[in-house]
């Protein structure tokens, strides 16, 4: 990186060498007057963990958002998988294709059998034949493991099995990147285990993750880095070990204070 | 001492059986006893009445001898062969897409298709013993659909053109009831001959009215919606302009405007049928819109924030995620919607159409009915009334059972 940037700004680019699947360059967005994001700077590396934490209203869920356009961003450059990410719908739907993501909500369709809803990506933006997307669905439902839930509806799922079936259906898209939104936090306690076991084996297995979470086991043991984020900004950046053991800035420490 | 379990008392008084749930609905306490015992006097009294009426008095004569005016108006009589070609295609296709199915929705459509046949096979036993004229058209129209319904149930691969069969069938319909040629000045005996729009009327008009309005309101008011929705400001202007002004009148007014201005507006006088239907239809529109939109706005969020995440496009996310889901939330709105329409067919007098209802108030100024003492007015109002009541009442089970059966999903 050769740009240089204003004193005190935190940046959280990746260690150079590796491949950088993500990067967001001096990203800026507000609502209507809200500055709810001030200069990111953020990259990812190919197969790298990268855990958000941060108190709520803090802009973690709207950063990764942006990631894939679901919010729109009035300043800076996000990168995704070597496309710019720009008002061309071309692009969107390309970075798109090359990200995953798993809502706080689930966001299972309701009216599709668990079947259906992951299958219907592949088969109306890959063109995939119905009976190779039944095949993939059933290799990334044994995943998650609940193939024999397939041709129930969401609804008649528990939580955490839902949730489940939300990360199947975007590792059937087979992204480079997959973007959890806070996946636990809508989930009872005793199910939360289960869905981060899935997303545990998922980060062993190499991929590349930004995660939103409040679990900070999961931190603490899967993430290459954790951020951590308040007002809109990125405060500190670190590897887990130095987060929970030796944090430098006082918001960390009264953050971590306040949750652990 | 082995342990020995208390016997099991009757209950001192009876839970179950008729005596209980009179004491229980009917007679709980003293007030309800003497409201329900008036109820029970009034009842009695005027269903005495109106039985006595029945047996007695009532003279259906004047409905019977009027049968042909009531059901197609002055559609000429050496061509009903057309409409009732349209009545054998229609049930026939009826009957394929009944038997193609028994699950899910198939199983809403084969009850409708029941009721339909059986009511249709009522008037062929009619109709062998009275109508020479269309005897024949009766009895293939109640046969056919039968021999359809097993041909759909041995095919079923055929589902996945039933709804284009159904567009089609619109225009197939229209064109046979319509014909071609001939033109307005000289005499034409040919069986395909121009029948003008203006001769139709009775049953035949009601239903054409209201089953074009439906399909045609459906599409144009999921188009209003979503573009009321629309992210575009230009076209949710237009788009809740439209809504509004439309829904600022009643449908007496459009269908006068439609009557008046239209012929002005593209400087040509169609036929009073269409000025109608384009009334009904675009006035119908609007309020469906509004039904759509209320299920638009149910949806949460995330549902399209999910699709858009997986890559869909925008025609997919709304036609696979959004509008089925929002449509099956507002069913008992949209089929409300539809059983109106079917009823406000009957304004269509106040421009001159003669639809079933101007035709019983026509028939009851005839000298046939004023003519009798206190005049004709009942049987024909009742027999309207019941034409009506059923096909709005068939509809209003077939909406429970959608909703029912879209439940599933969700639950």
């Amino acid at each position: 990186m050769t740009t240089t940037f204003p004193e005190g700004l935190v940046t959280a680019f990746a260690p150079d060498g590796g491949e950088k699947i993500v990067t967001i360059d001096r990203l800026n967005k507000w609502y209507g007057d809200f500055h709810v994001l001030k200069d990111i700077n953020l990259s990812v590396n190919k197969g790298e963990v990268v855990v958000v934490i941060g108190p709520s209203g803090s802009g973690k869920s709207t950063l990764i958002r942006c990631i894939n356009r679901l919010e729109e961003h009035q300043e800076g450059k996000i990168v995704v998988d070597g496309t710019h990410l720009t008002d061309d719908v071309r692009n969107i739907d390309k970075v798109r294709r090359s990200t995953g993501m798993v809502f706080q909500s689930f966001n299972l369709f309701p009216h599709l059998t668990v079947m259906d809803n992951i299958t219907l990506a592949p088969i109306r933006v890959k063109g995939m034949k119905k009976s190779e997307a039944e095949e993939r669905a059933m290799y990334f439902l044994e995943k998650v493991k609940i193939p024999e839930q397939a041709q129930k509806f969401p609804g008649q799922l528990s939580g955490g099995q839902q949730q489940r079936v939300a990360i199947a259906r975007s590792l059937t898209m087979q992204p480079e990147v997959m973007l959890f939104d806070e996946p636990t936090s809508a989930l009872d306690p005793e199910v939360i285990g289960e869905v981060l076991e899935v997303m545990v084996d998922l980060a062993k297995e190499g991929m590349t993750m930004i995660v939103v979470t409040h679990e900070m086991g999961f931190a603490r043991e899967v993430g290459d880095r954790v951020i951590l984020m308040d007002e809109g900004e990125i405060v500190e950046v670190g590897t887990p070990e130095h987060f929970f053991t030796n944090p430098q800035e006082d918001r960390t420490k009264d953050f971590l204070s306040k949750i652990l | 001492m082995a342990f020995q379990p208390q016997p099991a008392r009757p209950s001192p008084q009876p839970t179950s059986g008729f005596g209980f749930w009179l004491r229980q609905n009917i007679f709980n306490s003293p007030l309800n006893s003497i409201i329900s015992l008036l109820m029970i006097i009034l009842i009695s009294w005027s269903l005495f009445n109106l039985v006595t009426w029945i047996v007695a008095e009532s003279d259906w004569q004047i409905v019977w001898n009027n049968q042909r005016l009531l059901a197609v108006f002055q559609y000429p009589s050496d061509l009903l062969w057309r409409p009732m070609t349209c009545i054998i295609i229609i049930m026939s296709l009826f009957g394929l897409n009944a038997g193609v199915s028994n699950e899910g929705i198939g199983h809403i459509i084969r009850r409708a298709f029941y009721w339909i046949l059986g009511l249709i096979v009522i008037i062929a036993i009619v109709a062998l013993v009275y109508w020479e004229s269309v005897r024949l058209y009766w009895v293939i129209a109640a046969l056919l659909p039968i021999v359809f319904f097993f041909i759909g149930n041995a095919i079923p691969q055929i589902a996945k053109f039933l709804s284009w069969g159904w567009v089609l069938l619109w225009f197939v319909c229209t064109f046979i009831l319509v014909g071609f040629g001939g033109g307005h000045g000289h005499e034409s005996t040919s069986p395909m001959r121009y029948v003008n729009p203006n001769l139709w009327g009775g049953m035949l008009l009601s239903f054409f009215l209201s089953i074009t309005g439906i399909v045609l309101c459906f599409p144009i008011g999921i188009g209003l919606a979503l573009g009321r929705e629309s992210k575009l400001p230009i076209i949710r202007t237009i788009c809740t302009g439209y809504i509004e002004i439309l829904r600022g009148s009643p449908l007496v007014s459009w269908l006068f405007l439609a009557s008046v201005m239209l012929p002005l507006a593209i400087n040509a006088t169609p036929a009073g049928i269409i000025r109608a239907q384009v009334a009904i239809i675009l006035f119908a529109a609007a309020y469906m819109a509004e039904n759509v939109r209320g299920g638009l706005q149910a949806l949460p969020k995330g549902q399209g924030e999910a699709a858009h995440a997986l890559g869909l496009s925008p025609w997919d996310t709304t036609s696979i995620i959004i509008l089925p889901q929002a449509l099956r939330a507002v069913i008992p709105a949209i089929v409300g919607l539809f059983i109106g329409l079917f009823k406000d067919t009957s304004l269509v007098l106040i421009v001159g159409l003669v639809d079933i209802f101007a035709m019983l108030n026509q028939i009851a100024n005839q000298p046939d009915a004023t003519l009798v003492a206190g005049g004709i007015l009942k049987e024909l109002f009742i027999f309207g009334s019941l034409f009506y009541w059923f096909f709005c009442y068939r509809m209003s089970i077939a909406s429970r059972q959608l909703e029912k059966q879209l439940g599933l999903g969700t639950r």
